[in-house]
Formats: C-alpha cells, structure tokens, sequence
C-alpha cells in the first residue's frame, strides 16, 4: 500500500480511536489516546488488510509539558509502515504494556521506563535495564535531568 | 653392575658416568640412587624440552595454517620463544582463588605432570633406548595415562568455579568413555603380537615397513584409526577438546590456574600428544624399526609425524558437543573396536595372517 | 540406581566470556549441561548516545553514532543521514548515492566476514576466524584509502557523503570484490560440508518465522526463517532497485541457515557492488548543506538492512542545529530478546552457537 491508501485505510478502520498528524511525511503518523493504546494496537496487528506484526521500535520524547511514546510498526506481509505517538501526562505518565500484542516491545518498554521514569502497567519485568544496578540519580533520559558529573556542551 | 636400564646404543657413556660415580668413592647402594635420579632427571629434561619444542611447533604450524607467521622474534623463526615463555611463566606470580579447596587445587597440577610422564618408563625410543621393558607394558601405559582425569577432575573440583567443576566433569566423563575404544583397538596389537611388553611388540614387527601392524593385522587401519581417534581425545585436543573448551567453559578445568601451576597443565597436555604419539608408533608403525638411519631417529620421525597429524586436526575441525562426542564414541567407536577385536582375534586363532 | 539427588546451578555467564561478543552478560539456570533459563543482563556497555546527541549538532552527531554499531559503522553514517535528508528534504547528488551504496555493501561484507570467522571460533575451528579477517582487511584498506578510519568513518555525512574516492579506489575495489568472490569459495569449502559443522549446526536453534517475527528479529537471521523481507527491497531507500540481486531466503531457520544466509548475501553484495563500480557516474558528491544545518521541526524515522537487521533512527527535530531527541534501534537488541525463547532446553554448547548465530553484538543492543 502506498503511505496515501494507508492513510485511508486506518483512518477508515480506525478513524474514531486515531487521528491522523499532518506531518508531510512518507510514513502516515497518528496519534492515539493512551486509554486506546491496547485496542488500536491489536487491531492495527489482526486487521487482514493492516497486519502491523512486525515491531520496529519505541521512543519516548520528554516534551517538558508532556511525554510522547512513539511507536513504529510495519507489516511483512504487506511491506508499509506506519508511526503512531501516544500522549502521556507529564507529572505521572503511565502507559499500557503492549507486549502481549507485539513481543518485541517488551525491552523497548523497559527501557523507556528506565530512562524516562515512565511507568508500563502490566509489564512482567520491570527491572534495572541499561543503567547500573545501584543507579540512584533519576531518569536520565528527561530533559531537565541534571547529575554531578553530566556537563552539556558549551552553545556554539 | 647389572644394568636396570637396557642403553644398548648409549651404554659406553653410561659406562663413563658409572665410572664416573664409583670413582667418587660412594657405597654401592648410594651408586644405584645417584644413577636413577641421574637417568630421572635427564628423562625429565628432555621430555620438558620436547614439551616445549612441541608448543612452538604447533604454534609455527598454527600459522601457518592460518597464513601467519607465528613467533618469528626470538631465533630463527622464534625458536626459543617457547623457552621464553616458561621463564616468564615460571616467574609469574601465582594467583589462587580464596575458596579454592587448597590440598587439591595445588596436587592437581603436580599429579597431572606427574601422571604425563610416567607413562615415558616404558616407550622404546629406540632400540635398548627405554628405561624399564615391564612385561606389562601396554597395560602400565593405559593405567598410568588414566591418572590424568583424577587430576583434571582434582583441578575442576579444586578450583571451587562451575567452569572448571563443568570441565572437569566433562574431561571425565570423555576420558572413561574413549578408554574403551582405545583399549580395544590397542589389544588387537597385543592379540597379535602375544605380548604386552613394549619392546617385544616392537620387535614383532621388525623388517620393512610392510611388517608394521598397521599393515599386517587383518583390519589395521581401523584399529590405526580408531586408536587414533580415542587418542585424540585421551589428549584432550580439537574436535575432542570439550574439557578446556574455550568459548563455551571459557578454560575448564584450568580457569583459576595462572603461572607455572597453568603451565604444567599446559606442557602436561603436550607430553600427552606427544605420548599417545609415540604409542601409537610403537603399536602400529613399527616403533624404532627403519633402515640405515638409528633406531632413535626413526622413532623419533615417526613420532613427529604422527604429533603432526593430531596439530592438523586441532587447526582445521571445530568442536563437538559433549552429548555427539560420547555417542560418537559409545554407538561408533566401541562397536566398531570390538568387532576388529573379535575378528581380528578370530582370525589369530584360525592362522589367518602372515 | 539409589536416589540420586541432583541439583540445578547458576552460572554468570560474561560479561566477561569469549563468546557473548563484548559485554553481555547471561545467567543460565542449568541442569548440568542443559540450559533451563537464560536471563541476559545488558547495558554494561551503555554510553548514552541518545543523550549525547541530543547535546551535538547533526553533523556532530555522525561520529558519535559511529560508535553505536561499530562493526557496520557505515550503515549508522547512512541511517542518520537518510534520517536527516528526509526531515529537511534534502536531494543527494547521483554519485553520492552509488558512493553510499558501495560502502554499505562493502561494509556489509566485512561484517559477514567477521560473523563468518566468529561463529567459527565458537563452534571451536579456530582457522576460519583469520581466513574470514584476511579479506576483510583488503576493504578495511579500502575504507582506509578513502575517509582515513578503518572502524568509525564519518564518512556519508548528510547530503552526501564526505569526500570524493581516490583515483585507486576503484581499480583496488574491482580486486577486491573478484578476491572475494574467489574465496567464498574457500569458506564455504571449510565448513559448509564439515560433518562435525553440521551436527553442531543443523537443527539447533531453530526460530520459527512467527516468533522471530513477533520478536522483531529482523535481517538474515529472519531471512534464514524464510521470511523474504529485505528493506532494501521492501522499504526503499537509496537507489537498491537499479541493481539486479536478490535477497537471500532459507527455509529452515537453524544455526546453519543462518549462516548459510550471510554467505549468500555476500554474495548478492558482491554483485551490487560491482554493478555500482560499473555504473558510477561523475558529478558532486556532497549536496549544499550548512554547517549550521537546521532541518524544520518534525519528526521520522529512518530504518536501512544493516547486516545484523533492521538498524533505525527515529529523529525528533524542533527546528533549531540539534535534534531534540534522537532514538536508535539495533537488529541486536531484538535478537538478544529472542535469545531466551530459542536457547533455552538445549546445551551450553548449543546456546554459543545460537549466540554466534544470530550475530549478536553489544554496543548495539546497549548504546
């Protein structure tokens, strides 16, 4: 499917849970609210003319008013790809799991709740991930995250 | 005096140093001590030397292999790296984990040398040229050789470390398993030869090359090939070196030994190519017999050879696992062996042979 | 037999280990030999690159994700690139793309070579690993002669690509793609029909299409489940469709068609490069960019075939000289993932040849 009929195509299905985000890009990007999240996703995967069953990749973005979890997904069979972001509260974000739906996520999901202190609800394995075992100095990965020994570099 | 050692070819010399030794004016008793420890510890030189002249050839032969150079700084193509490489091995300091099980974390080293070169009292390295003709020689052998698992199992068990114990285990349970097979194919020769002395199986096989067993026994190349296969892994070498095998145990049995107690380990498994080398030349290949050139040479060169053949296979084949190497060796080799047994002793009996 | 009381044990295998490939760290619940649970523990090899970047400009950024894919650090230079290109619609001059498309073969080449020599190691022939190196060095010569790195090259840079070919390139690159093409032949003479290569080989490992697909296991070690899914072919990027290759599929997904697989796109790789040599064609290399770069604010994400998989940059722009967030995803890190699922129940042995099989490397997976 072109990006053009890809678009059509979830908006057709899954108009209601998702809208799309004009981007101008070659990959469509919606957006979904979190409480849809689990519903939107295992239908983007079962859909016969959509099946998104491959898992590419999830990245959290600290918008310092809110998060954005930015999942990619595409399809083997069909060959297209498609974005999706999830808006998350800033003071206590909290997404659901979806590694019941694509197994895949379950690291990606770990790592963004390591470094952006995001929580996974239904996650079985939230623990320690890339950062040390005695780590005690936050979620790096937020923007307003400051440590001793973190030195940004001078502007240009 | 009466000779407890048959020199036939380096009597005059030991007559000079028994001259030498009475001359100092020594009683009779002490004469015989000296002379063992003399013959003790030039048995020990040579065989420490030939370990370590072994190590720089496999690692030349490596290379080469393996479009390298090798060791090219110290000598003529490195020669006397590896006898660098010992004194910096025997200088180093020895570093022992804390948990380790002291009394046989230190013995296993020792017993494993020890074990390797025992097995030397009774291999004709040529004619006369063997320090004791034990009528049971064959026998002695496979007893003594055994004795290199209890230590490989000492050291596993030793070290206090599941790599090692994982090692250990496995050196055990592959050691007792080719023991049969290399048993088997070896009694063939004994079958044939009717004796278990060295050097009457030796002599059995005088003439040209066409009275070796390997030629003579009704099946001589499997039982060649077999022996040659279960000896591989008796020496613990690639595609049978699963005890030390380095991806998946990182060093087995040897991962907590550093210094020189690494380097018995490590000259012990050389002596033991080259042991079950030097069997399978006295065995199958005619042992010290050969023309024109002396009998040690021969040996020597047949011995070589073989040494060769086992680097070969350490450099070009990768390694089983440890369940394919015990099928290998329990549902293949032992059948294989005991039918070339039964066969071979079948046709000893009806005359079938020249 | 009187009761025999045995027990299960732990072992840390790495991060230390010759054979977890860097710093990976497993621990495996084992019952003797078998292996019951395998837990890896990542991130010793964690050094914020995300975070880095956030604090570089664009192009300060290209060296630094050098690092996050060593062994195929061309395809992290391109992956960027393209990632960047797409945000600020940039054109790439025609040379620059042929220029791309021979480095990233080339650089997939060297990348099998080790995975050749590597997984060898680690089934226990030691020989392989210096064959598969020897060649490799002849392209490490190339990548020398062209940008001055052998490893981390900083060399497509976005636009283009940092500076045109010495004259000697070609001829030493047409050398050196025939040496190639030769020598598979060697390589696959080796170990392709070595019995013990088969046995520890054949029927290990085996990852069924549906879980390496639910996995996100992607590149040859999907391939070599019989998933054709190639995103050279099948996400365009670049200028893939002029070549005439085709991608490399096995049917069974073990250990020896995953190794299989990565000698056929050797050779696939040997072709389009030498039909990019054939047709490359004169002009600029590198397209107008700033060195102020500042594409407009939006966001993409950018994924090419390296040789371990789907490598991605996911880039979030708002508008000023550096990224606002920069997100990488390795084929390694899914494929650590998988490890559990299809290593476990078989011999310590056979989870090294799974290891080594699935062509796993750190930094990726812990950046």
């Amino acid at each position: 499917m072109t990006p053009d009929e890809l678009k059509d195509a979830v908006a057709g299905k899954l108009g209601d849970k998702m809208s799309l985000l004009d981007t101008g890009r070659m990959v469509p990007m919606f957006e979904i609210s979190a409480a849809n999240l689990l519903t939107v996703a295992e239908s983007l995967r079962d859909d016969a003319a959509l099946k998104f069953d491959y898992f590419c990749n999830l990245g959290a973005v600290d918008k310092t008013e809110r998060f954005e979890a930015v999942y990619s997904v595409a399809s083997i069979v069909h060959k297209h790809r498609l974005d999706f972001k999830v808006i998350l509260d800033h003071d206590h974000p909290e997404i659901d799991s979806v590694q019941e739906i694509w197994p895949a996520a379950n690291w990606y999901e770990r790592e963004m709740w390591e470094l952006f202190g995001i929580n996974i609800r239904n996650h079985h394995n939230l623990t320690r991930f890339l950062l040390p075992d005695d780590w005690d100095q936050g979620n790096p990965m937020r923007r307003d995250w400051d440590a001793p020994d973190f030195e940004k570099l001078p502007e240009l | 005096m009466i000779w407890p050692v048959a020199f036939a070819e380096l009597r005059p010399i030991f007559d000079w140093l028994y001259d030498m030794v009475s001359s100092t004016g020594l009683p009779e008793p002490w004469l015989s001590v000296v002379i063992y420890t003399g013959l003790g510890a030039m048995m020990f030189g040579v065989l420490a030397v030939l370990a370590l002249y072994l190590v720089w050839w496999e690692r030349k032969i490596s290379a080469h292999i393996q479009q390298r150079f090798g060791p090219m700084r110290h000598g003529w193509h490195g020669w006397y790296q590896t006898i660098m490489d010992a004194i910096k091995l025997l200088q180093k300091e020895h570093v022992d984990v804390a948990t380790r099980d002291k009394f046989v974390f230190f013995w296993a080293p020792v017993m494993c040398f020890v074990a390797a070169f025992l097995a030397y009292v009774t291999i004709p390295f040529g004619e006369g040229l063997i320090v004791a003709d034990l009528n049971i020689g064959v026998l002695y052998i496979m007893a003594v050789t055994t004795f290199t698992i209890i230590s490989l199992l000492m050291a596993g068990w030793g070290s206090n470390n599941k790599y090692a114990l994982l090692g250990g285990m496995r050196s055990a349970a592959q050691v007792v398993s080719y023991e049969v097979p290399m048993v088997a194919s070896i009694l063939v020769v004994v079958v044939f030869a009717g004796s278990l002395s060295m050097v009457d199986i030796v002599r059995a096989q005088d003439g040209m090359f066409y009275n070796w067993f390997i030629f003579r026994l009704p099946f001589g190349p499997i039982a060649f090939l077999t022996y040659i296969v279960a000896a591989t892994a008796e020496a613990n070498r690639t595609p049978f070196d699963i005890p030390e095998a380095e991806q998946e145990l990182v060093a087995g049995f040897n991962i907590e030994y550093s210094g020189m107690k690494f380097a018995m380990f490590f000259l012990a498994e050389f002596v033991n190519m080259f042991t079950v080398s030097a069997i399978a030349v006295t065995l199958f290949l005619g042992g010290w017999n050969g023309v024109f050139l002396p009998s040690w040479f021969w040996f020597l060169l047949k011995t070589f050879a073989v040494v060769l053949l086992l680097m070969l296979f350490r450099w070009t084949y990768p390694r089983l696992r440890v369940d394919q190497l015990m099928e290998f060796a329990w549902k293949f080799l032992v059948p294989l062996t005991f039918a070339n047994l039964i066969l071979g002793a079948w046709m000893k009996y009806a005359g079938w042979y020249w | 037999m009187p009761d025999l009381r045995t027990e299960e044990f732990v072992v840390n295998m790495g991060p230390h280990h010759p054979s977890t490939h860097g710093v990976c760290r497993l621990i495996l619940t084992m019952d003797g030999e078998k292996v019951l649970k395998i837990v890896p523990v990542v991130g010793y090899l964690h050094r914020s690159l995300e975070k880095i970047c956030e604090n570089r400009t664009y192009p300060q950024c290209i060296p630094i994700l050098d690092r996050f894919e060593y062994v195929t650090a061309m395809s992290c230079n391109y992956v960027f690139s393209l990632a960047a290109e797409r945000l600020a619609e940039i054109e790439v001059p025609e040379r620059a793309e042929y220029l791309r498309v021979i480095m990233l073969e080339l650089n997939r080449i060297a990348s099998h070579l080790i995975f050749y020599g590597v997984t060898a190691m680690d089934i226990g022939a030691l020989t392989p690993f210096l064959y598969g190196l020897r060649e490799r060095e002849m392209i490490m010569d190339l990548f020398e002669m062209t940008c001055g790195q052998r490893l981390t090259f900083n060399y497509i840079r976005i636009g283009g690509v940092a500076k045109d070919i010495p004259a000697e390139f070609i001829p030493y690159c047409r050398k050196t793609v025939s040496v190639i093409r030769e020598k598979l032949n060697d390589y696959e003479g080796l170990l392709n029909e070595n019995p013990i290569w088969l046995v520890r080989n054949k029927n290990i490992g085996v990852l069924p299409p549906d879980v390496g697909i639910a996995y996100g296991v992607s590149g040859p070690s999907l391939r070599a489940s019989g998933v054709d899914y190639d995103l050279r072919r099948d996400d365009p990027y670049s200028i893939y469709d002029r070549f005439d290759w085709k991608v490399a599929t096995r049917s069974n997904g073990d250990c020896y068609d995953r190794y299989l697989v990565r000698l056929d796109e050797i050779k696939q790789s040997v072709r389009i490069i030498e039909q990019a040599l054939d047709g490359l064609p004169e002009g600029p290399v590198k397209a107008k960019v700033s060195p102020n770069f500042k594409p407009p604010e939006g966001e993409t994400y950018a994924r090419v075939e390296n040789s371990r998989g789907e490598l991605g940059v996911y880039i979030q722009s708002d508008g000023t000289k550096k990224p606002y967030r920069v997100k990488t995803r390795g084929g390694s890190f899914n494929q650590l993932q998988v490890l559990p699922v299809i290593g476990t129940g078989g011999l310590i042995a056979d989870l090294v040849a799974i290891f080594a099989s699935l062509d796993i490397i750190l930094p990726e997976v812990d950046r």
